[in-house]
């Protein structure tokens, strides 16, 4: 029980890459879903998954940490004696929405309106986030926030669980970039738990699914009697959209697709549409504003709760200071205030269709998940997508990610049933392209985004000038075509390339995403009719950078320009 | 281990275990056929498997895209589905050991693009029309398995 020491820092590489524990049985690793409002935990007992209830018999609970003068306290323990006091200023909360964001982040524009100091100074560093504590902001970091949330998380399921808990399977955002999983994985490293793996939420709701196939069509074990599932799960802080055909037990993710997009932004917008000033009453952050704040959005949360069963819902609210709102808000109303956001769900499902080469009518089950699946828009929105009157009803939809990542703790702990309920596998695919800077500001992808994984691509560039010594490798992931709306996720030169005229040197590029996920790129000059490169491959495993993104590509643009650019040479056919 | 001068860029020169386990275009069939035999659950890629390589020698004939998945060469899509996921069961690296976790991401791969080409019917056609009018050997082969040959939207 040494290791259960709970809040140590560990270095980022030590949650990566498998370990075997050394009890004499192996320890089945739990699942957690760390929801932008809510969370859970769910391990595989014996025979079935089974959630993980907290002193007060709660499976889910709230995701935020209290900042108090003694030892601050999450959402696991804590006792609230209601809403308004998480909206005081002294709780951190929507930490999925900031972890691993710059202040030049949309998303973290979005945050400055909650009831705590998100502070942004648009320079493409992390944004500044602090806590009200006696009457002062005092700082601290989403990772942190997360840790401490994490390490309660952990004490509960070591209760329960009468072990130590080391082992976790975390599910995650589609959207989610590789830079904002190892800020994932630090904050676990953080609070003493080792990342056996990270699975997008809809995936993971994708393995459940498979093994309810299975499990109703056991005779069919390996044949072909594939079914296709389409699943979207919006929750508070993120939209995701997988694709996968299943048979026997066997889920292969097609196509995902994700978004930044939630309930978070339709109580926003409701906010601002019920107090159209809002953002310049709470600008300051004064006590008296974080309260009214807390008022507003707890009354608007409400009334969006009451819109999924009632037509229309009067609201009625004193913020004080002579501001009250008095009204009776229609769905029609709430609907088309949110007409923007409903849109991109609908895209995003549109767009997920397209990548998987597939038509409503292929899809066997339409699969709907998350917080928001309550809210009649948005399952109108998917069934007339789909195609179909009847959505699958076999899951919990704020208990199926959790259910299905603890089912892949339990299978990735190589644990197995005698009953065959966790004979599964999941075939995974990259949920965002990868690829470098080059032909100008373009971003080049050499994995492209719905590839399976474990992949190794590669892809051959030349120099922009005559006699290019160096090459600038930076590697960006996403999906637009220009550099800057992606992630970025490193940078590295390649020297040494012999004397040329422009277009001549072959400069190779190869990114390799292996069993566990990591991301490697290869890069390095090739001499035609040799059979060494002139000098030595790089093998840089990304991501590499940390913190002030939005400085160092402006940095690195100031300083070598198109000096060191590369294009594409155009893919050859077969030899 | 880096290309050699007359395919420069077929094989990737770089992640060490391509290196460790193909040494060789060529070889590529024998380490799975071996392992196919083994797993006695996939019965028909096992047969299938062991007879192409009863007919051809397995040292000089490279695998076909459809010995690898162990499937006749008129194999419906049902069939190919089947037998990729049969294979996924015993080759994807999840199912590994965990110091075995890299050859059998090299192996699935290759599970992988055998499928990815056979699942389309267009792609399976273009592949067809290389593999039977002239069935020659090594270049050919290494020709079909070069990356540039998938597309990079399939799975």
């Amino acid at each position: 029980m040494a290791e259960q020491q709970a809040y140590t820092v560990a270095s980022d590489s030590e949650t990566t890459g498998e370990e075997k524990t050394s009890s004499a049985y192996p320890e089945i690793a739990i699942g957690i879903d760390i929801g932008t409002s809510q969370c859970s935990v769910a391990v595989w007992n014996g025979s079935q998954v089974e959630l993980l209830r907290n002193t007060r018999n709660r499976k889910l609970m709230r995701s935020y940490v209290t900042f108090k003068d003694e030892a601050p306290a999450g959402g696991v323990s804590d006792e609230l004696a209601h809403e308004y006091d998480m909206l005081s200023g002294a709780a951190i909360f929507n930490m999925k929405r900031l972890i691993g964001r710059v202040d030049t982040d949309p998303v973290v524009h979005a945050s400055k309106s909650l009831p705590f100091l998100v502070q942004t100074l648009d320079i493409g560093v992390r944004p500044f986030i602090a806590a009200l504590v006696n009457n002062m902001w005092r700082s601290t970091t989403p990772e942190e926030v997360l840790a401490i949330f994490l390490v309660e998380l952990r004490a509960m399921a070591e209760v329960k669980l009468k072990r130590p808990v080391r082992n976790v399977v975390l599910t995650i955002p589609v959207s989610f970039s590789r830079f904002q999983l190892t800020r994932i994985e630090r904050a676990c490293a953080m609070a003493g738990l080792h990342v056996l793996r990270l699975m997008s939420e809809p995936t993971a709701v994708a393995l459940l699914y498979a093994q309810q196939q299975q499990q109703s069509a056991h005779e069919n074990m390996g044949s072909g009697s594939e079914k296709i599932a389409l699943i979207f799960n919006m929750g508070a802080g993120y939209s995701d959209v997988a694709i996968t055909a299943t048979a026997g037990g066997v889920s292969q993710i097609k196509a995902l697709a994700g978004s930044t997009v939630g309930g978070e932004d339709l109580l926003q917008n409701l906010m601002h549409h019920l107090l159209p000033n809002m953002d310049d009453l709470f600008s300051s952050h004064g006590i008296e504003q974080i309260k009214r704040m807390g008022l507003l959005r707890v009354a608007t949360q409400d009334a969006i709760h009451k819109l999924s069963s009632d037509i229309s819902v009067p609201i009625d609210v004193d913020l004080g200071n002579g501001t009250k709102i008095s009204k009776v808000l229609k769905r029609t109303e709430f609907e088309e205030v949110n007409k923007e956001i409903f849109e991109k769900c609908e895209a995003l499902i549109k767009r997920c269709l397209q990548a998987a080469k597939l038509e409503a009518e292929d899809v066997h089950d339409v699969i709907i998940v998350g917080g928001c699946s309550y809210i009649p828009k948005v399952r109108k929105i998917v069934t007339s997508i789909c195609k179909r009157e009847e959505l699958y009803s076999g899951m919990n939809p704020l208990e199926a990610a959790v259910r299905g990542a603890a089912l892949e703790g339990a299978v990735a702990s190589g644990i197995s049933d005698p009953f065959g309920n966790l004979d599964l596998l999941t075939i995974q695919a990259t949920p965002l392209s990868i690829g470098i800077q080059a032909d100008g500001s373009n971003f080049v992808p050499i994995i492209h985004q719905n590839t399976t994984t474990p992949v190794r691509k590669e892809q051959i560039f030349t120099t922009v000038h005559d006699n290019q010594a160096e090459a600038l490798i930076i590697v960006y992931e996403g999906d637009e075509k220009t550099e800057e709306e992606n992630h970025l996720l490193g940078y590295f030169k390649i020297t040494g390339i012999p004397p040329a005229p422009k277009g001549v040197p072959e400069i190779n590029v190869c990114m390799d995403i292996d069993a566990s996920n990591v991301l490697r790129v290869f890069a390095g000059v090739m001499v035609r009719g040799t059979q060494y490169p002139p000098t030595p491959f790089m093998e840089v495993r990304m991501p590499t950078v940390d913190d002030g993104h939005g400085w160092s590509t402006q940095a690195l643009h100031k300083t070598y320009g198109s000096t060191l650019d590369l294009v594409t040479v155009q893919k050859k056919t077969q030899h | 281990m880096i290309s050699t001068s007359s395919h420069p860029f077929h094989q990737s020169p770089l992640p060490p275990p391509a290196n460790t386990f193909s040494s060789g275009e060529n070889s590529m069939l024998a380490p799975s056929c071996v392992r196919f035999r083994k797993s006695g659950s996939f019965s028909v890629a096992a047969t299938s498997c062991a007879s192409v390589a009863s007919r051809a020698p397995v040292s000089v004939s490279p695998a076909s895209f459809y010995e690898i998945l162990g499937i006749p060469i008129g194999a419906t899509i049902e069939e190919i589905k089947a037998a990729y996921r049969g294979l996924a069961r015993v080759f994807h690296p999840d199912v590994a050991a965990i110091d075995q976790k890299d050859l059998y991401a090299d192996e699935f791969m290759k599970i992988h693009a055998a499928y990815c080409t056979l699942s389309d019917p267009d792609k399976r056609a273009d592949y067809d029309r290389h593999l039977f009018p002239r069935r020659r050997s090594i270049n050919l082969y290494s020709g079909h398995t070069c990356r540039n040959w998938e597309t990079d939207q399939c799975w």
